[in-house]
């Protein structure tokens, strides 16, 4: 296998080491001798030194909050200390241990087994074949699951084997999967927006159902870049699928994907509040997993139960803690001097949109989708506010930009889970994902600067 | 050990899933007496489930706190390991002893302040709206859960100190699906993924 980055000798000094001790000690130092440093910069190095020591970011987030109060203000702890006890207590948060729950349910082999089945009987028959398949499967299965990792692993394991087969090369395969498994995070249910929403205060379902749109678009871009160089080399295709077989695999696969339809219709009819709707999917998914599909017996349901609750319970500390965070930020005015400082310079909301994206897509590339969204929504949301852009709009943007971080060179989640199912080194995958990437990155230009791709629906149905 | 590991598994998996059945019947409820059944409609109405919301945040109140502290056994809380593991062994290691006793520190400062908070609101009569129990009770959580983690933040420290191994949580794992090949994330033979800190699989 190769590497991006050379190996540095094992015995060699090395200064990076130092950043962290130097990032924490600096400000804290600064402040204590009596020389001013605004609020902001002691506040961000704190925090990026404790990250880079590779402490989860949970306790990077309370520790920044914790040491910048106990050094250097008069704000009495208990304040704060509230905020960490009852910053979890909203029914809106409860959506996203009951979504874990479903995706948790679903995510099971025989579900992405249903998926490419139904997938390679509707397009298999263009050019791209089983790897057009491939990312209707993924689009398909990263809704119901809701992580893309595991759809990278359940549809590569699965549908990578037989394009080789086929005849396909193994990097096109690569590239298909790793960027299609990304498209679950815009596709409602999804976790990362319900995180948005929680931090900005934006309506649940508005997101989830300006999120279609996009998805859709994205997932049809993906494919036409499949299908245009498909074409282009002449890679094998599938022989015509009767209707009777798509009916057939349809029905197979229509148990799992009307757990969307359950989460997105039962919002928009306003039969169930957003956390009704995933305690209902959850429960659903339990239904069909064990009594339809018949994949798992009632013996593992302890399990699945448990997994669910480990990963609610992490994602559900990052927010405890970002939430003491972004009250530390709102108290010390930060987002409101960075928006005085950005239209002081007279930079627009062009401008802005721009700066957001090359932070998300810097900050994608070493943090997990939900962390990013918690820690920069509540700094740049208000500043997007004050410029008028559109929270829903906004919110899309941002989860477009997580999907891209994703698949990023060079350590997207993505590429390295497919790097262990293609067994390709982590810089073949780079240049085998760029055709898609670069489909990616013009979807996330059409998204940030064309606001009615994903305003469009929700207006139209009344629900913003 | 064995019996505190088991408790701590059991009581976040029943919370997950009680909580779960919890808003389903109420949800069912509400629509089911909204129709208009004879008999069984008053018997309906009869019961009063406006408590559930507020017994569903408590119960994953509760089990984030556990969950956390689970969290730490299992590897699953995760950190911005890019630079650390460019890392030599030794002061990699340092950075990742740092990391967990940080994550220790941390914990049981939280844990004394939800302790003495929790303490304070005992000496008052303070309920929760709705199911109208003492709250004292439900905070018990804070200083509970933020000692277990302390806790599992200490033995992971200790063990990782004298073996040099991490828990692991597998983003990756999928049922039903068979490993297509012994590949183990954690030993990809290049510096930018997390690695055990033996450094086996490093050249």
């Amino acid at each position: 296998m190769s590497t991006l980055v050379a190996p540095v000798p094992a015995n060699a000094p090395r200064w990076p080491a130092l950043i962290p001790p130097l990032l924490i000690a600096i400000p804290v130092v600064l402040k204590l001798t009596g020389i001013p440093l605004a609020n902001a910069w002691i506040i961000f190095a704190l925090l990026f030194g404790l990250m880079l020591t590779g402490m989860p970011i949970s306790i990077s987030l309370g520790l920044t909050v914790l040491t910048y109060l106990f050094t250097m203000t008069t704000v009495p702890i208990e304040s704060v200390a509230l905020k960490l006890f009852t910053g979890i207590e909203r029914f809106e948060i409860m959506a996203i241990p009951f979504f874990i729950l479903a995706g948790n349910f679903l995510t099971h082999g025989g579900v992405a087994r249903r998926m490419i089945a139904f997938a390679s009987s509707m397009v298999g028959h263009w050019h791209g074949g089983l790897a057009l398949a491939g990312v209707m499967a993924c689009a398909l299965f990263a809704a119901v699951s809701g992580s893309s990792p595991a759809t990278v692993v359940a549809i590569g394991s699965i549908i990578l084997p037989a394009m080789i087969k086929q005849g396909f090369p193994a990097r096109f395969g690569a590239g298909v999967i790793t960027t299609s498994g990304a498209l679950g995070i815009l596709i409602p249910p999804s976790i990362v927006m319900v995180m948005y929403a929680v931090a900005t205060n934006t309506s649940v379902g508005a997101l989830f159902i300006a999120g279609i749109i996009p998805g859709l678009i994205l997932a049809t871009l993906l494919g036409l870049t499949t299908w245009w160089r498909a074409r282009k080399f002449n890679y094998p295709r599938q022989p015509v699928a009767t209707w009777r077989e798509r009916v057939a695999t349809f029905r197979k696969a229509i148990w799992g994907l009307f757990l969307i339809v359950v989460v997105i219709g039962g919002i928009y009819s306003g039969i169930f509040t957003p956390t009704e709707a995933a305690a209902m999917s959850a429960v659903y998914a339990f239904f069909v997993a064990v009594f339809v599909y018949k994949d798992m017996t009632l013996k593992q349901v302890p399990k699945v139960l448990l997994d669910s609750a480990n990963m609610a319970a992490m994602l559900l500390y990052i927010i405890t803690n970002a939430v003491m965070f972004s009250y530390l930020m709102t108290s010390e005015q930060i987002p409101q001097e960075l928006a005085a400082w950005m239209l002081d310079k007279g930079l627009g909301a062009v401008a802005f949109l721009l700066f957001v994206n090359v932070v998300l897509l810097l900050a994608g590339n070493v943090m997990e989708p939900s962390s990013i969204v918690l820690i920069m929504a509540p700094i740049m949301f208000p500043v997007a506010m004050k410029l008028g852009i559109d929270p829903v709009h906004f919110g899309i943007m941002m989860v477009v930009n997580m999907e891209v971080g994703m698949c990023h060179p060079p350590v997207g989640l993505n590429l390295y889970v497919a790097s262990g199912i293609a067994r390709m080194g982590i810089t073949e995958l780079t240049i085998a994902v760029w055709p898609w990437l670069l489909t990616m990155l013009v979807f996330l230009i059409m998204v940030t600067y064309m606001p009615i791709m994903s305003l469009w629906l929700p207006k139209m149905l009344g629900m913003m | 050990m064995n019996f505190l590991n088991h408790l701590e598994e059991r009581l976040i998996a029943f919370l997950m899933g009680a909580a779960t059945l919890l808003i389903f019947v109420a949800v069912l409820h509400r629509y089911a007496a909204g129709m208009a059944i004879p008999g069984v409609q008053d018997a309906l109405l009869k019961i009063d489930l406006s408590w559930a919301q507020e017994l569903c945040i408590y119960m994953f109140v509760w089990m984030a706190k556990f969950g956390a502290a689970y969290g730490v056994r299992t590897g699953i809380h995760v950190g911005v390991d890019v630079m650390i593991n460019r890392l030599p062994g030794a002061t990699r290691k340092a950075y990742v002893l740092f990391g967990l006793l940080a994550g220790a520190t941390f914990t049981a400062i939280v844990g004394t302040l939800g302790a003495t908070f929790t303490w304070d609101i005992a000496h008052t009569s303070s309920t929760s709206p709705d199911l109208e129990i003492p709250k004292w009770i439900v905070y018990l959580c804070i200083p509970l859960g933020s000692y277990l983690m302390c806790f599992r933040f200490l033995q992971v420290a200790w063990q990782f100190a004298r073996t040099g191994e991490l828990p692991h949580h597998d983003v990756a794992h999928v049922e039903g699906i068979e490993a297509p090949a012994a590949i183990n994330p954690y030993n990809l033979p290049d510096n930018l993924h997390p690695a055990d800190a033996s450094g086996a699989g490093r050249k």
